[in-house]
């Protein structure tokens, strides 16, 4: 009886340590199906696809063969029904280009908080005014790169699909021609266990 | 010696479960918070409901926390909520199709009551819930994110749809695309109105949101779905000929000749949009009944509507220059009542094997104490006692809710307007000429509050 007293109690033991929460550091780039949702795989797959896509298309090489084009990144449509930081999505492929050496950035983000730096170095009277930097001297964007992202969502019984595309464009700006154009299309489908907690 | 054993143990789940709605009835519970938000401090109603969202009930009192905070104007807090009640929805989809913890909550209302099953809104609270919080999006200025919720009630709405097409004619009309009074007539003799079971207010609100923010496509498909459901509302008339107009739709033509030309702003004009909810959705009633099994005493309770809800009248909105009468939209008493017709059949059955149950308890107690022929059958008399107040009715559902929801649409000239709907406190509501505002009001019976946003 005393055998099995202990027994018991390690096994309690044993079971109540299996419970413990933990954490742990994983890969940032390993494929993550912890639900349906929009998750970091589909972003990374998207970037990863509209990056490789635009660097490769013919007429975009011609582009970028002796010159730097520069762009702006015009904020990506969230069509979907879920609430996703799309802002994270273009922050990724426009990281991704700036970082090929073949087109350069303007952050229209940022556009206010430059406007007050500039109205501060020439109207504060604190800055040297030779060394302030003046108004209208910066360089216009050529090509605006946007996008939509949208989903189709489908559930029956114990089924969920989820279909994701994503369209992005490259125009140019003085001509208003769409120099390139692709999409990345992601399916999941979650299927219900059928006995569980 | 059974018995003695039984009662610390029936003590102690008494006393476990005291706190939720399992022995306080739920309408009883939520009646404070009610009550507060006819108060000028409604949000204080949140406080007696928040420590119940990490209970097993969670979704309900997130629902009506959000709901609470949304009526106190706090939008950024009433997301919030609503949002723990979306993740306890999620979770119940997640589920598996035979779930241990789903068993084991229907195995324990069979000894106690129907209470201790988690709640689970029914499909029209599930929409409402996407509904509002679409609004509470637009309210904080968040346009994308409106546009999110509203195709997630979208998509609540379509498997709503579904779910009654099999069964009934006028749905099956609805995803034909038309609008069919002849359908409707029928269904109010046979009393299986479409409006009964699908909510048109949800359908315009988020037609509202879609062509507000730019869709007017999705916005005419939401209208029309509305007018299927509640064809005598007049704007939603005049706003189904007005897009079909405008996207150059077959049934323009169709639309006009039963309806009647649509007006257009002029140019120094705004539209102003309102949304009038009233009152509140009624609360389920408990019907108790009395009997004995093998000489021991037992009840059966079971949760119901009584009918004796006085009707909500039209609202006027005072103070546009012009009288404007609000149209009714959608009745929620009657999706609840819908609702719970659909649950009885489920809690019937469990009705029955919990008297099963609970009468074998009773009995298992009883044939041991008889044998010792003197003793006082203490064990029975606790164990009747037990039956009898633990069997109590499954009144939970968002109480909160308005019974009646109410719309209106008009063009004013731009300016400030102070609106006033009937005799409550006037508002203040601006008017750009070309820019739509939207104006929420929700009239809890002493309190009207506006909301209003220019888009």
């Amino acid at each position: 009886m005393k055998h099995f007293k202990l027994i018991f109690m390690l096994a309690v033991a044993i079971g109540l340590a299996g419970c413990q929460s933990k954490v742990e550091y994983g890969d940032a780039t390993e494929v993550e199906t912890v639900n349906e949702n929009f998750g970091s795989s589909d972003l990374q797959a998207i970037a990863a696809k509209m990056v490789d896509s635009m660097l490769t298309f013919p007429p975009v090489m011609v582009l970028t063969a002796n010159d730097r084009p520069i762009m702006f990144v015009d904020k990506i449509k969230n069509k979907t029904s879920e609430h996703i930081d799309t802002e994270s999505v273009t922050d990724s492929i426009s990281n991704k280009l700036l970082r090929s050496g073949k087109f350069r950035f303007i952050d229209m983000t940022k556009v206010d908080a430059v406007r007050k730096q500039l109205d501060y170095q020439n109207n504060a009277g604190m800055v040297d005014p030779s060394t302030a930097i003046s108004f209208g001297r910066q360089i216009g964007a050529q090509y605006m790169l946007y996008g939509n992202l949208s989903s189709i969502v489908k559930q029956d019984g114990s089924t969920k699909d989820v279909y994701y595309k994503m369209t992005m464009r490259l125009m140019d700006l003085e001509t208003g021609l769409i120099e390139w154009s692709d999409e990345k299309e992601i399916r999941k489908v979650k299927s219900k266990s059928f006995l569980g907690l | 010696m059974k018995q003695w054993l039984l009662l610390p143990l029936l003590s102690f789940l008494v006393s476990g479960c005291a706190l939720n709605s399992i022995f306080i009835n739920y309408p009883s519970q939520i009646a404070p918070v009610k009550a507060q938000l006819n108060t000028n401090t409604p949000i204080k109603g949140v406080l007696e409901v928040e420590s119940n969202i990490s209970g097993a009930d969670g979704l309900l009192y997130a629902q009506e926390a959000g709901r609470v905070a949304q009526i106190s104007g706090d939008f950024e807090a009433s997301k919030e909520y609503y949002q723990q009640a979306v993740a306890g929805y999620l979770k119940f989809d997640d589920k598996a199709t035979l779930s241990v913890s789903d068993m084991g909550a229907t195995t324990s209302s069979l000894f106690i009551n129907d209470n201790v099953i988690p709640y689970r809104g029914p499909g029209y609270e599930r929409v409402m819930l996407h509904q509002y919080q679409a609004l509470n999006y637009i309210f904080s200025g968040d346009q994308q994110g409106a546009l999110v919720e509203v195709r997630r009630s979208n998509g609540l709405q379509s498997s709503e749809q579904a779910r009654y097409q099999k069964s009934n004619e006028s749905v099956q009309a609805m995803a034909n695309g038309t609008i069919d009074a002849e359908v409707n007539k029928l269904g109010k003799a046979a009393g299986t109105v479409t409006s009964s079971f699908l909510n048109a207010y949800s359908y315009y609100t988020t037609g509202v949101l879609h062509e507000i923010l730019g869709e007017p496509n999705d916005a005419f498909i939401d209208y029309r779905k509305a007018a299927q459901i509640s064809p005598d509302n007049p704007y939603l008339q005049k706003d189904l000929v007005r897009l079909a107009k405008q996207l150059s739709m077959p049934q323009a033509d169709e639309f006009e000749r039963r309806w009647g030309k649509a007006t257009r702003a002029k140019k120094e004009q705004g539209e102003v949009i309102f949304l009038i909810e009233r009152g509140f959705v009624p609360e389920k009633q408990s019907l108790t009944v009395p009997f004995t099994i093998h000489g021991n005493w037992q009840t059966a309770s079971l949760a119901t509507y009584t009918s004796n809800s006085r009707p909500v009248s039209p609202g006027k909105i005072k103070g546009l220059g012009k009288s404007l009468t609000a149209a009714p939209i959608a009745n929620l008493d009657a999706l609840a009542i819908t609702a719970l017709k659909e649950e009885l059949p489920a809690a019937l059955i469990r009705q029955a094997a919990r008297v099963y149950a609970k009468s074998e308890m009773a009995r298992s107690v009883e044939s041991n104490s008889k044998k010792r022929n003197n003793e006082t059958d203490i064990g029975v008399i606790a164990m009747q006692i037990f039956n009898v107040i633990t069997e109590q009715a499954d009144r939970r559902s968002w109480l909160t809710l308005p019974k009646q929801a109410q719309i209106a649409r008009t063009y004013l000239n731009s300016g400030s307007y102070s609106v006033q709907l009937d005799n409550g406190t006037p508002a203040q509501i601006e008017v750009k000429s070309g820019r739509t505002t939207l104006v929420w009001a929700v009239d809890t019976g002493n309190y009207t509050r506006f909301y209003s946003i220019i888009i």
